[in-house]
């Protein structure tokens, strides 16, 4: 008997004379109310595309694929939309209001050229605010959207599995081995949150 | 009534009532098995072959859990995310009331915590057993190590522990599955503290196959395929939880059956025998009223969960809680000091790296009043942590953007260290819960009140963890060391215990050296409560030793016609 069938038969054994309703029912009543969107539900759409612009300058498509590719400007929406506070909500939608007036034009009228120039200024502006503060709007906007667009993307398939290696069932464990040993010798990819 | 009429009750499937359950029903007795929750067998895991992109929101809380979950989403907690939020008991339809604050981190379906637990497995050693008798705190425990031994080799053997023999007088060894490897990162440290400080880094002994069982009792449960996702259930069965071990071993005798939805809210005492009868039920769906009687009741409901279940059982000849001759019953709360620790980078080593996700750690065991250290505190702590190479988030604070961040998160990133205490923390009456009658949950029954804190001995022994966490990584001569502190309460470690402690003296504690009640012999008790004293060990391995023991007790006890 394989795995699968083991399983199988585990499950119907009769456990017990009166059962309610199992859990797995339950969980998948709560799933279903809490299933994302697959449109944008949080960001209108000029912030819908500046959001996506600014994602695919902090990881463009290459040789693999980029943000934009998979799916990182709807996960941002969704995390506003559902998993962020009310003042979180507030305090990137105003940075990113800062944020399209600091070019001098609309983020969206700047040519390309421009458009990088601009998210890395403000990018190495966000770095340089003193440990523990929060830098000037703008720069703040630049910082949390390099969190997201790095989250979503390295959570996302083609993250976890294009640019870093994932395993979804190692199946062995070896705790120290040479690191071109280490699968292709990538990063594995790994489950870890951060915090805008 | 006949109908409602079997041989023993179990409250409870966690850790111990899963072991319970086996070892009634495989010593013949027809076992009732009652849960409050809802039934959850083995395989019905939703999300454990979610990969990362599978799972909403970046698998983190959205602002709707945090709503529903307002206590199991405080900082020192880490289990409502998406792929293991549907394990946790609902904060709102489940409260409590803190004089003091507590972390009360619930699990409310069959097999309770134990499917999310850290499956961390030690044995108390002969030191702990006696610390209490010697040092004048708390109670004596009525038993020694040797008592315990013969049941921790047969837990250990059932449930498969991966572990290395170690030879500590302070950690005993056990009957043992192949240790898992330590990385390069940790054999160094391992090493040095070795040589500079005498003391002794193992690698974690936990409740997870890193080879076959070595019998054939549970042919559903596989070797751990190194996913660390435990938390989640294992289809495979490669951790020990009650719902892949020890409930399908009892449902195989035919022995057992299983009440999900069953609250249970009162022990039913017969004043002309002396006994206790039976137990109330409530279902938690509709609210029926359901009475099932036995010879004899196996409460295993959790550390609170029993002693809420007793402090609610008043009758004339109990009228401050049921087997509370002492008044220690809801008393002596202890937990694990947790949340404190230290880190530290580690250069070099780029070369070495480790293939799959090993759902362990290391273990430093306790070292501070043992042998010829003696510190002002009393007992000791031991540290529990991890080496490896960092992830991508230490890219967020690099000048890097576009491609070069894309190539740069390619690489595995410089190594790190990171370790945290769990201290013992002293029995004290002054540490306790009650039920408040005037607050009612939802199925109209009175909830708890938390009344506990951490004391003067706690306190300095917190001192010490970091102190000596952060003195550790710095003579390994690793960089920017610095210390942690999360902000936990008592109940953070999820370790609770000693509500219902163990003694040889009535009118000092609530049960006898075989978890049988002084005051109602065919009443058990072999949760977390029994304890009198915490150790700093994960205290599971024992109350599934304590239940294997007291089962056996039982048995024979019925079979003297002695209960």
């Amino acid at each position: 008997m394989n795995r699968r069938e083991w399983l199988k038969n585990m499950s119907v054994l009769a456990v017990g004379a009166i059962a309610g309703p199992s859990l797995l029912a339950v969980f998948d009543a709560h799933a279903a109310s809490q299933k994302p969107g697959t449109k944008p539900q949080f960001l209108n759409p000029a912030q819908y595309t500046l959001v996506g612009a600014v994602a695919d300058i902090m990881i463009p498509r290459t040789d693999t694929p980029g943000a934009v590719d998979a799916g990182v400007p709807l996960f941002i929406d969704q995390m506003f939309f559902a998993a962020y506070t009310k003042e979180e909500q507030t305090r990137y939608v105003t940075a990113m209001a800062a944020f399209d007036k600091a070019g001098g034009k609309p983020f969206l009228q700047l040519d390309e050229a421009q458009r990088k120039a601009l998210v890395t200024k403000l990018h190495t502006e966000a770095l340089a605010a003193p440990k523990g503060t929060t830098p000037a709007p703008a720069a703040d906007f630049v910082m949390m959207s390099k969190k997201l667009t790095m989250m979503g993307f390295f959570l996302s398939q083609p993250g976890c599995t294009q640019v870093l290696q994932y395993a979804p069932v190692p199946g062995a464990w070896h705790g120290d081995i040479p690191l071109k040993d280490a699968g292709n010798g990538k990063a594995w990819a790994v489950e870890t949150s951060l915090k805008i | 009534m006949e109908k409602n009429t079997y041989d023993a009750i179990v409250v409870g499937t966690g850790i111990s009532g899963g072991w319970a359950a086996k070892e009634l029903t495989e010593k013949g007795l027809k076992t009732l098995v009652l849960d409050r929750g809802p039934m959850v067998k083995h395989g019905d895991y939703p999300t454990a072959m979610k990969n990362p992109w599978e799972l909403p929101y970046g698998d983190e809380p959205t602002q709707a859990d945090i709503a529903r979950w307002p206590k199991h989403t405080r900082p020192s907690f880490y289990g409502i995310t998406q792929s293991t939020k549907h394990w946790f008991a609902d904060d709102i339809d489940n409260p409590y009331e803190e004089t003091k604050p507590f972390d009360w981190f619930r699990g409310y379906h069959v097999g309770g915590r134990s499917l999310m637990w850290g499956r961390q497995s030690y044995r108390l050693s002969p030191m702990d057993f006696e610390a209490n008798g010697k040092e004048g705190v708390g109670v004596d425990w009525p038993i020694r190590y040797e008592d315990l031994a013969p049941w921790y080799d047969k837990v250990e053997h059932f449930i498969g522990v991966s572990g290395n023999a170690d030879h500590l007088a302070q950690l005993p060894d056990g009957d043992f599955l192949p240790p898992m490897d330590l990385n390069c990162v940790e054999k160094d440290f391992q090493s040095k503290l070795d040589g500079k400080f005498n003391r002794k880094l193992i690698i974690g002994r936990t409740a997870n196959l890193s080879a076959p069982l070595k019998h054939d009792q549970s042919p559903q449960r596989g070797t751990c395929q190194y996913r660390n996702l435990c938390m989640r259930g294992c289809p495979y069965g490669g951790y020990f939880s009650s719902n892949s071990s020890t409930l399908p071993s009892a449902e195989r005798t035919g022995n057992m059956t299983m009440v999900t939805n069953a609250i249970v809210y009162e022990l039913i005492y017969d004043n002309d025998k002396g006994k206790a009868t039976g137990v109330r039920v409530l279902d938690a769906e509709t609210g029926h009223q359901t009475e099932y009687f036995a010879k004899v009741i196996f409460m295993c409901a959790s550390t609170f969960g029993t002693a809420q279940i007793l402090l609610n059982s008043t009758s004339t000849r109990f009228p401050n809680g049921f087997g509370n001759d002492s008044g220690e019953l809801g008393h002596n709360i202890m937990d694990h000091l947790f949340g404190t620790g230290a880190r530290a980078m580690v250069d070099g080593h780029e070369d070495r790296y480790y293939s799959g996700r090993r759902p362990n750690g290391f273990y430093i065991p306790r070292y501070r009043n043992v042998g010829t250290d003696k510190q002002k505190y009393l007992r000791g702590f031991g540290f529990q942590g991890g080496a490896g190479r960092q992830d991508w988030t230490r890219l967020v604070q690099e000048q890097l953007l576009g491609a070069d961040l894309k190539q740069a998160a390619e690489a595995p990133g410089p190594w790190y260290v990171s370790m945290m205490g769990f201290g013992e923390m002293l029995p004290s009456h002054k540490n306790f819960v009650t039920l408040d009658r005037n607050h009612k949950d939802k199925y109209g029954l009175p909830i708890l009140n938390f009344d506990a804190a951490h004391q003067e001995n706690e306190l300095m022994m917190s001192k010490a963890i970091i102190e000596d966490a952060v003195e550790m990584l710095t003579a390994a001569g690793y960089r920017d060391v610095g210390s942690f502190s999360m902000k936990a309460n008592v109940g953070a470690g999820i370790h609770e215990m000693g509500t219902a402690r163990m003694g040889r003296d009535p009118k000092t504690s609530v049960l006898n050296g075989w978890n049988q009640m002084h005051a109602c012999k065919n009443v058990y008790v072999t949760d977390g409560s029994a304890m009198a004293s915490s150790g700093c060990q994960n205290p599971s391995l024992t109350y599934m030793a304590l239940t294997a023991r007291a089962a056996n007790h039982a048995v024979e006890e019925l079979k003297r016609g002695n209960v």
